[in-house]
């Protein structure tokens, strides 16, 4: 313990300290450098940022759902499989409820109801897939990442055994606009306003509630959680629940946004949400990382992903490009960690 | 004190016999369901299905056993069957069936190489490392090479997939059956990873750092070198069976194998390989593959649609994966000696 | 025991970032002996280990192996040389079998590329014959218990043509039993001309095997000699630095029944176990591993419940299946391994210490973030933990006050009964005072306290009544006037005759 080394840290603010967000933060003011000089009326055009707005909340709210499991000392892989299966229950709600002749709705009434029978399947069997995912990791005490590789093939299965291959295509316009529309009179996009209210949703559980605490101390040490008191299958169960939900959610935005729902839909969506947390500066190990940088991180891929679509380079390019980072950034986080066991160890 | 009679009873129902009776059951069930079951035909089937599968497995479950997981190998495997046929399209390749296998092969190996440092060096957890090389793999092939498929063979790859072994005609139908040579090579690598994993050091290595990586240091195991060995093999292994994937399919694309992890895991999986290292043989891993490779191929003898294949493949590997943890329970059950 | 010297260290000294770890460690062993290294928790005895098996280069000093100077030695020419630790965890492979595990080491040092199975087999039934214990070849080693683990390291060892073998806390998890039957191992491989050194600090023990004694504290060497030149006297005042002192804990008396256990069996633990706590009490427990001791804490606190018996705590009568039972119930419960059961290591103290309380601290929908950094602070202040902040993590911290703040997150609870296996486990002098004044103070204001302990001194010191256990009975119930002697044979059930023989 050196006490100058304290008092010297507290000269800034606490999220200053991070070194990963404050790589994020470098990495971000050096991509609006770059597309500075590339395309600058593009990039910083009014148009170009609400475009941006309307693609990152269905993988952030995804990412979130991971960055529950990885702080809890686990990882969930079947995060996609969570999404597309909700995504094709509402889907087929909305179908079923809501008459269409091409594209006008033949019983209005119908609407509101569909809508919100929709949305409330998903989530529920968001929950109920999480719920099933934590049970099994707690109560077996199998590796998370076994149960929710298992989790994707049978998630995605009964996504595709439900709608038998094809797409499920054409819902209402209502439906369609929950990730395309706007606020009206404002030209706020909707989903702007549902990925704030989930970010200050999640943000409140992690920062704020006894829950969010026990997701820390679980993944911090499991087995002096369960000594402290807390029900660690419980907390799993939970953990992987909330996640679930936050797959339900991102199902209703992606089958919204593409108005079509099947079962293969986003699967590049696993990578980039483990790349999101990774640089986001959740420990995969658990037990470490905050909402902040996993919500730069978000923001910094988008504006990656949205720089390589204005130069029109190929969602391949993109690919690899995201593989190169999550590399990078571990590689980082590895660095990172020998230099603080250095420290540490000539500190003591 | 382990009695005779105890000891013939945790054989009777250790996780390989638990998995021939399920195998039975299935093939008994579905012969009842299909008389038409029973017969060479349908070993020729299984036998041609599980081709790669078996390949794939045997690779995915040395990286297991070291205590990894690998999930790369059908991104890997996709540049692998791509590059060479691409090549040769535009003359930069021999059509001669050793410059195929061998640029699989040797690009297998390049991504072997690149996994081997990233887990062993750079000391990178094994599933996210292996799912950034795979996004390396086939995004930067696609940037490279573009997207097309190749569906007719070069002439040596298409006089390869003319040999067989054996072909079977059915009196009743005078369909034919044919069981390509392609066929042992599964065989081989079986035979000759049983061998290397249970007779050489380095098998006993790679079992070694999968069952406590710090303990093998200390005996004086070369922990980074057998962590790199096995990821090398997984790729070279996989880049050949890619190769073996495009004679036998006739085809060659991007992303034909994307997808195939999760069934190959399962197969380990089930198999009796435990994903924190350690465990796991080839015997194992056949049976697992072998029922995987059933129940794929079978499932509509059984009156379930083909659309449900994934979800059936999904909660084998469940109850595979829960068998392993009850059986671990059962023994601690049995207490220490 | 011949007069042969096997190994020699002269003025070793090693430091790290500024640490110095050893400050000129002395140390010689003969050929054929038994030699028992003793002292205090970071006295330097593991980085002594480390620098005898090659791990660590000494920064000075300089080692003789068989009369030859050694220089720049790595951990294998260390092993080629004979030299073989056998650490707490073993190093085994829990996924091979018991054969493997012998024979393995010896085909990697002969560079062997094929396995030659009948040879491992061969091996493997020297080595269980040399050390004469009859353990099934072909068994994976996860079923083995500790001590056949061990027995199986032992053998590994002495295939590899072991000359002095290191034995780093070797009775730790052994059951008595076990342990006599490794002293006569150890024994039988001493009479085979191997010097054996046994890291370890519990006098009795040390008593019964050891031919020499070195000590050594703060990483400096005290004083070496043979272990009759050592009484209780001295072994304490060169182990600590201080003489023993006679002040020993007595409670006010008080009729005041905090606490009465009666009959409680859980079955393959402990069976009829009674006892009871007045206020005031500071009740010892104690026992050799599998005596039940430890499991008695697990029962009370819900881990592994008890299956019948009564529990009384402030006169209601309690059932505790499960640990939110006990903590429903105000008990606080420091486990055994502060490393893995008590602490979050890379949180902050605050953390650690709201962990087990933290449902309090709900205002509202939300924490309150401000009440729990001022009971974090309440507690630094309280019970002395030495930190700037309840900010830093407590990995940061000494091992004194990482288990203060395992203490500071039961105070948080305000238990009425406060349960601490091995409380001063690893704990520097200081400190360990410290935390026995913590718990002194609480048993006066009237919190029943229960110490699980095979610390003997520290029992007789602290606690006014010290229940023995044996096989998983009560063996017996005494006052602290009790000598260490006397409770150390109470402890192994020794008659007379066994003790006047050693």
């Amino acid at each position: 313990m050196s006490e100058p080394k304290l008092t010297k840290d507290r000269r800034l603010p606490g999220f200053l300290r991070d070194t990963h967000i404050v790589t994020i933060i470098g990495l971000m003011v050096l991509v609006c450098i770059i597309m500075m000089i590339l395309s600058p009326s593009d990039f910083f055009s009014g148009k170009n940022l609400v475009s941006m707005i309307f693609q990152f909340p269905e993988y952030g709210i995804l990412a979130f759902g991971m960055m529950a499991c990885m702080i809890a000392g686990g990882i969930d892989l079947s995060l996609v499989g969570i999404m597309n299966l909700s995504g094709v229950l509402a889907a087929l709600i909305l179908k079923n409820m809501v008459q269409m002749d091409g594209t006008t709705v033949l019983n209005p009434g119908m609407v509101l109801p569909a809508l919100i029978l929709a949305i409330v399947v998903a989530i529920v069997v968001g929950a109920a897939c999480g719920a099933f995912n934590g049970f099994i990791i707690g109560y077996f005490g199998l590796p998370a990442m076994l149960v929710t590789l298992c989790g994707l093939q049978l998630y995605t299965g009964l996504a595709y055994g439900i709608t038998g291959g094809p797409a499920i295509n054409g819902m209402c316009d209502a439906f369609k606009n929950i990730a395309n529309g706007t606020i009206p009179g404002t030209g706020i996009p909707i989903v702007l306003l549902i990925f704030i209210v989930v970010l200050a949703a999640v943000v409140f559980i992690m920062k704020c509630t006894v829950f969010g605490h026990e997701i820390y101390f679980l993944g911090s040490n499991a087995k002096a959680a369960m000594y402290s008191g807390i029900n660690t299958l419980k907390v799993t169960i939970m953990t992987y629940m909330f996640s679930g939900i936050l797959g339900g959610i991102s199902g209703i935005l992606i089958t919204s946004h593409l108005n079509s729902a099947k079962s293969s839909n986003g699967s590049t969506y696993t990578l980039l949400t483990l790349l999101i947390v990774v640089l986001g500066g959740i420990h995969p190990d658990g037990g470490k990382g905050r909402v902040l940088g996993v919500t730069l991180a978000v923001l910094l891929l988008q504006m990656i992903a949205n720089g390589f679509s204005l130069m029109h380079v190929s969602q391949n390019a993109k690919t690899f490009a995201n593989g190169c980072l999550l590399i990078a950034a571990l590689v980082l986080s590895v660095v990172l960690e020998k230099r603080a066991e250095k420290k540490a160890a000539a500190a003591s | 004190m382990t009695t005779q009679n105890q000891k013939l009873k945790m054989a009777l129902t250790s996780t390989p016999m638990i998995l021939i009776y399920v195998i039975a059951v299935f093939c008994i069930v579905v012969s009842i369901r299909q008389p038409a079951f029973l017969s060479p035909a349908t070993a020729i089937n299984i036998g041609r299905a599980g081709i790669f599968t078996m390949c794939f497995a045997i690779c995915e479950m040395v990286v297991i056993i070291s205590g990894g997981i690998d999930v790369s190998f059908p991104a890997v495997g996709c540049v692998a069957m791509y590059v060479p046929l691409y090549l040769n399209y535009h003359g930069m390749l021999p059509d001669n069936v050793f410059a195929f296998f061998g640029l699989a092969m040797f690009i297998g190996l390049i991504f072997g190489i690149l996994n081997g440092i990233l887990v062993s060096y750079l000391k990178l957890p094994p599933l996210i490392a292996t799912l950034a090389t795979s996004s390396i793999a086939s995004g930067g092939l696609i940037l490279a090479l573009g997207t097309r498929e190749f569906t007719t063979l070069p002439p040596s790859l298409e006089a390869l997939y003319r040999v067989n072994l054996v072909t079977y005609t059915d009196a009743a139908t005078g369909f034919t059956y044919p069981l390509t040579i392609l066929f042992l090579v599964p065989v081989a690598l079986c035979v000759v990873m049983a061998l290397v994993m249970h007779f050489t050091m380095l098998g006993r290595g790679l079992y070694a750092i999968g069952g406590d990586a710090n303990a093998a240091r200390i005996a004086g195991f070369n922990v980074r070198l057998l962590q790199f060995f096995a990821y090398i093999f997984c790729g070279v292994a996989a880049g050949a069976t890619a190769m073996i994937y495009t004679t036998l399919m006739h085809s060659s694309t991007t992303t034909a194998l994307m997808g195939d992890e999760m069934i190959i895991i399962a197969a380990c999986v089930v198999g009796g390989c435990r994903l924190t290292g350690g465990h796991g043989n080839v015997g194992g891993t056949i049976l697992g593959v072998l029922l995987i490779t059933l129940v794929q191929t079978n499932l509509n003898m059984l009156g379930i649609p083909t659309s449900w294949q994934t979800f059936a493949v999904g909660l084998v590997l469940l109850l595979g994966a829960i068998l392993t943890s009850i059986q671990a329970k059962r023994q601690t059950k049995l207490g220490k000696i | 025991m011949s007069e042969e010297i096997f190994l020699k260290l002269e003025g070793i000294k090693k430091s790290f970032g500024g640490v110095h770890a050893l400050k000129g460690v002395d140390l010689e062993i003969r050929k054929g002996e038994v030699h028992c290294l003793a002292g205090e928790n970071g006295c330097g005895k593991s980085t002594l280990i480390k620098a005898i098996s090659g791990v660590h280069e000494p920064d000075e000093g300089s080692i003789w192996i068989d009369g030859e100077k050694v220089e720049k030695m790595k951990p294998m020419d260390a092993i080629n040389r004979g030299i073989q630790v056998i650490y707490q965890d073993f190093a085994v492979f829990p996924n091979l079998t018991v054969a493997e595990n012998i024979a393995l080491n010896g085909e990697l040092k002969n560079k062997a590329k094929l396995v030659n199975w009948k040879e491992i087999h061969e091996t493997a039934a020297k080595a269980m014959e040399q050390v004469g214990a009859h353990i099934d070849p072909d068994v994976k080693l996860e079923r083995l218990s500790v001590a056949n683990k061990q027995m199986v390291a032992i053998g590994r060892a002495i295939v590899n043509d072991a000359k002095l073998l290191i034995l780093d806390e070797p009775t730790t998890a052994l059951t008595a039993r076990e342990v006599e039957k490794l002293w006569a191992i150890v024994r039988n491989l001493k009479e085979k001309g191997i010097a054996i050194m046994i890291v370890n600090h519990k006098l009795d023990e040390i008593y019964r095997i050891a031919d020499r004694l070195t000590i050594l504290r703060n990483g400096a060497y005290v004083s070496s000699g043979p272990i009759s030149e050592y009484d209780q006297a001295r072994f304490t005042r060169d182990m600590t630095g201080k003489d023993i002192s006679g002040e020993k804990y007595n409670a006010a008396a008080s009729e005041e029944e905090i606490l009465r256990v009666e009959h409680l069996t859980r079955s393959g633990a402990f069976e009829d176990v009674s006892f009871t706590l007045r206020k005031g009490d500071v009740l010892g427990l104690t026992g050799l591993l599998g005596s039940g001791r430890g499991e008695i804490g697990e029962a009370l606190f819900g881990i592994a419940p008890a299956e019948s018996g009564r529990v009384v705590l402030n006169g209601k009568e309690i059932t505790i299946k499960s640990v939110a039972d006990a903590m429903a119930n105000d008990i606080g419960y420091v486990p055994e391994d502060r490393l893995t059961q008590g602490l979050f290591m890379q949180r902050s103290i605050q953390d650690n210490t709201i962990a087990s309380s933290i449902r309090r601290y709900m205002k509202g929908a939300r924490l309150d973030e401000q009440g729990m950094e001022d009971a974090t602070k309440h507690w630094i202040k309280e019970i002395g933990i030495v930190a700037p902040s309840p900010k830093p993590a407590v990995r940061t911290l000494s091992g004194g006050n990482a288990q203060k703040v395992v203490i500071a997150k039961w105070l948080n609870t305000d238990p009425k009964l406060f349960i601490l296996d091995g409380p001063t486990v690893g704990v520097d002098i200081g400190a360990k005072s410290e935390i026995h004044g913590i718990l002194h103070n609480l048993a006066q204001q009237g919190i029943g306290i229960i110490v699980i302990s095979d610390d003997l001194p520290e029992l007789v010191q602290n606690c006014n009544k010290i229940v023995v256990m044996r096989d998983g009975k009560v063996a017996a119930e005494v006052d602290n006037s009790i000598d260490e002697i006397s409770l150390s044979n109470l402890l192994i059930g020794a008659n007379e005759e066994e003790v006047e023989s050693k």
